[in-house]
């Protein structure tokens, strides 16, 4: 392909064919329930059926399960109470979140010394490209190379990692599910078609539940079956640019690149409640907390938002929505907070019932410095003030030297410390 | 009520009515039309709870009466009507439809359940001419702000003067203004800030040769022809100061080919960033340079021959600003004028005429 599309430089470096890709991806283990073994070796380190995500009471969701546990049936994502209920012996720790990510960072740091390129696809997941690095490793086969690297991190970060490898990201994707736990599994170039035939539709990247019953319904089950199938019928059950996607990953076709500058292009956070809240108030308030937290997140990226969205989870798992793109990209608190809590109003108002999780997302990133559209008026008519910019940078600051708690909105004071004035004052 | 009608009259009826009536409504004899029938002619009304339309149709009116009935879906029965007579009439709740061979009888709803319109009294108000008040309508309402931040700025400011009108629209990033002299009749002076959709339907349902009567009525304004009245809620609230805001001192002015430079600005914008629509002005004697750069995307140059005759200086603009106003300034020619990178550009017809048109743009900060 690459000699058809860029015959010169094809011809001066390799006379012969185009270089075969080296796709690897490293993916942590159990990543969370490591990660809280490491921190609490005497606690979470000596509870072999563990559960990281949600509360002992059973709120929450589980966000990673110990192999042992998975054994029961626990799975990420669940509900902790019916993770329990599968698994009644587990103990249940939640998230250490900012050891995640120190863990998640150092594992990068470890794998940018052993490949060339390096793109974090999550805080668990990395890929590496080690396309043209067959002369520098020629004494070890690609499965060697991998297993090194597992070995390597591992001395290193003290993190678990599987490997999966192959000449397209999908492929070495799907490896990784042979990989885990603890392992390697390389789909040699030229086996692709073999490999993918063995798996169910299922298995595939970006082919979900009710993609996988529509399938299904047309007695298409395994990747095999589907092969058959022309791309013709696939346009015509699943329209054209879903169909044509279908034919292309059925195939194991991924023409994306392993490209370490990949942009982010969401910030989101998700929270579920340890008791479901009703109180519109109450809402407001984690919103605020969630709100900031999203946008801090972003403007420690030097990245403003075109869009915000609030998502509800009602007690009764009925999940809703809502957006808004604003004209002129936002990076403060201030202003993302106000939007959030326009979407916020329109969701309860829509169905005021007890919610069990709130989840903020900032989408459409443009770089900070790529957007001034200079206003009219002293008074933003949307968005924000260079004033309200420069409040969130500030607060930003202090916190980073005096820590989270330094400085926080007046409303979100009161529920972490208890009132200042003695219940005896008060009149 | 029993009514006859040519099917072209009550085609009319409908369409200029119909636009009034929301798709969707949680109060359902919104989606329903008003006919009353008078003595020489039917009226027919729609409203959004916010803009009423109401029209009065020639008929030969057998009964007086009034019912509610769907609006799209008579219309879409009328649309398919041979062209004879149309004879309407209720059956209890239901109206009926004869026309030639063909017969319809649809659902409706009690006349009482329809909501009032405003009640405006038209002897203490101004008179407009048609050409007037849709030529202001055209080129100001583009520029109303569809935010909810701040909900003065969703309305078109509507200034009513001593022997002049003026219209003013802005986002708070770009801004429009015209005037026309217009007499008042001896009317006071008044301000309403109207909320665009109303006057999208002033603009379409009078011509412009209709004299239109305007009056206010509380928190609403009404709008009169011959046979056609519309009806608004207004948006209350003090407009802000907008003439501050335009520059006076905008010393250095290009004159340049509107089509040719739209056309530009249109190429530029293809590879400007769909977040930002960056795009770059610089001008010096003789020319403007048109330039964009998008990282992860590409760039793009072109150039103008211009009138200008200034010292050299670059600007940063939302693309899509700029297009907007060049689409709705009327001559051939516009004169841009600019002060300093960061200042208000505003953009005006040019040559000899006596257009009170003016336009504002606010520039994007280049920080590279």
């Amino acid at each position: 392909m690459m000699a058809i599309s860029n015959p010169t430089r094809a011809d001066v470096i390799l006379p012969e064919s185009a270089p075969v890709k080296r796709i690897l991806l490293v993916d942590c283990d159990a990543f969370f329930v490591q990660v809280a073994r490491l921190e609490d070796p005497e606690g979470a380190g000596k509870a072999p059926l563990l559960i990281v995500g949600g509360s002992p009471t059973g709120r929450g969701v589980v966000t990673s399960a110990s192999y042992e546990a998975r054994a029961y049936g626990v799975r990420s994502a669940m509900p902790t109470a019916h993770a329990l209920r599968l698994c009644p012996d587990a103990t249940v720790v939640g998230v250490p979140r900012s050891a995640v990510s120190a863990r998640s960072q150092s594992v990068k740091e470890a794998l940018m010394d052993l490949s060339p390129v390096v793109q974090a696809a999550s805080v668990d997941e990395f890929y590496l490209d080690l396309t043209g690095t067959e002369r520098l490793f020629q004494n070890e086969s690609f499965a060697e190379t991998a297993w090194r690297i597992r070995e390597t991190v591992l001395e290193r970060t003290k993190v678990s990692v599987s490997l999966g490898g192959g000449t397209r990201r999908v492929i070495a994707k799907l490896a990784t599910n042979f990989a885990k736990p603890a392992g390697v599994h390389i789909v040699p170039a030229g086996e692709e078609e073999a490999f993918l035939r063995g798996l169910d539709l299922a298995d595939l990247p970006g082919i979900g539940p009710s993609l996988a019953a529509a399938l299904e319904k047309r007695g298409l089950v395994r990747v095999e079956d589907a092969y058959a199938v022309q791309i013709e019928w696939l346009q015509r059950w699943f329209g054209e640019r879903r169909g044509a996607w279908l034919y292309r990953r059925i195939r194991g076709v991924d023409s994306s690149e392993v490209d370490p500058r990949e942009r982010r292009k969401s910030i989101s956070s998700e929270r579920t409640f340890f008791a479901d809240i009703d109180d519109d108030e109450e809402l407001e308030r984690r919103l605020m907390r969630q709100a900031g937290s999203v946008a801090r997140t972003m403007r420690q990226q030097s990245f403003r938002a075109k869009t915000v969205t609030v998502k509800l989870r009602d007690h009764d798992f009925k999940t809703r929505q809502h957006s808004r793109t604003v004209p002129e990209p936002i990076e403060s608190d201030h202003a993302i907070y106000g939007v959030a809590k326009t979407l916020l109003a329109e969701l309860r108002r829509k169905r005021r019932v007890p919610a069990r999780l709130l989840g903020v997302g900032l989408t459409g990133l443009v770089a900070s410095s790529a957007t001034s559209q200079l206003g009219l008026f002293a008074e933003p008519v949307a968005g924000e003030t260079e004033r309200e910019r420069t409040v969130s940078r500030t607060v930003d600051e202090l916190r980073n030297r005096f820590g989270r708690e330094a400085v926080m909105p007046g409303r979100l004071v009161e529920d972490d410390h208890a009132p200042r004035v003695p219940k005896g004052d008060a009149k | 009520m029993n009514f006859t009608i040519t099917r072209q009259n009550l085609h009319n009826g409908l369409a200029a009515v119909s636009a009034s009536i929301p798709s969707k409504t949680t109060l359902p004899v919104l989606s329903n039309i008003l006919f009353e029938a008078k003595e020489d002619a039917v009226w027919m009304s729609g409203t959004d709870l916010d803009v009423a339309v109401r029209v009065k149709v020639p008929a030969d009116v057998k009964e007086l009466g009034r019912l509610t009935a769907p609006g799209k879906k008579l219309q879409e029965i009328t649309r398919e009507l041979p062209e004879q007579p149309v004879e309407v009439a209720t059956r209890g709740e239901q109206i009926e439809l004869k026309c030639g061979r063909s017969n319809f009888k649809l659902n409706g709803l009690p006349a009482d359940e329809f909501p009032s319109l405003a009640e405006v009294d038209f002897s203490e108000g101004w008179t407009v001419t048609g050409k007037d008040v849709n030529g202001l309508i055209h080129h100001t309402t583009f520029a109303v702000s569809t935010e909810e931040s701040r909900p003065i700025l969703n309305g078109v400011l509507w200034e009513l003067r001593e022997g002049s009108m003026r219209m003013v629209a802005t986002n708070g990033h770009r801004l429009a203004r015209m005037g026309v002299p217009a007499e008042s009749g001896g009317a006071p002076s008044a301000d309403f800030i109207v909320p665009p959709g109303a006057l999208q339907h002033v603009q379409r349902l009078f011509k412009d040769d209709d004299t239109i009567e305007v009056a206010r009525s509380g928190n609403h304004l009404g709008f009169r022809a011959d046979s056609t009245e519309v009806y608004t809620r207004l948006i209350e609230g003090t407009y802000p100061n907008y003439d501050q805001v335009i520059p006076r001192d905008n010393d250095k002015v290009a004159t340049i080919d509107k089509k040719a430079l739209e056309s530009a600005v249109r190429r530029m914008a293809v590879v400007a960033s769909d977040q930002t629509h960056r795009i770059r002005l610089k001008f010096e004697p003789g020319r403007v340079h048109l330039n964009v750069l998008t990282p992860d995307l590409g760039e793009g140059h072109d150039e103008l021959e211009i009138g200008y005759e200034g010292e050299e200086l670059e600007i940063g603009f939302n693309a899509n600003y700029l297009l907007e106003v060049l689409r709705y300034m009327p001559t051939d020619e516009v004169d841009v004028a600019f002060k300093a990178p960061e200042r208000a550009v505003t953009i005006e017809p040019s040559g000899d005429n006596d257009i009170d048109y003016l336009c504002l743009v606010m520039p994007l900060r280049l920080l590279d």
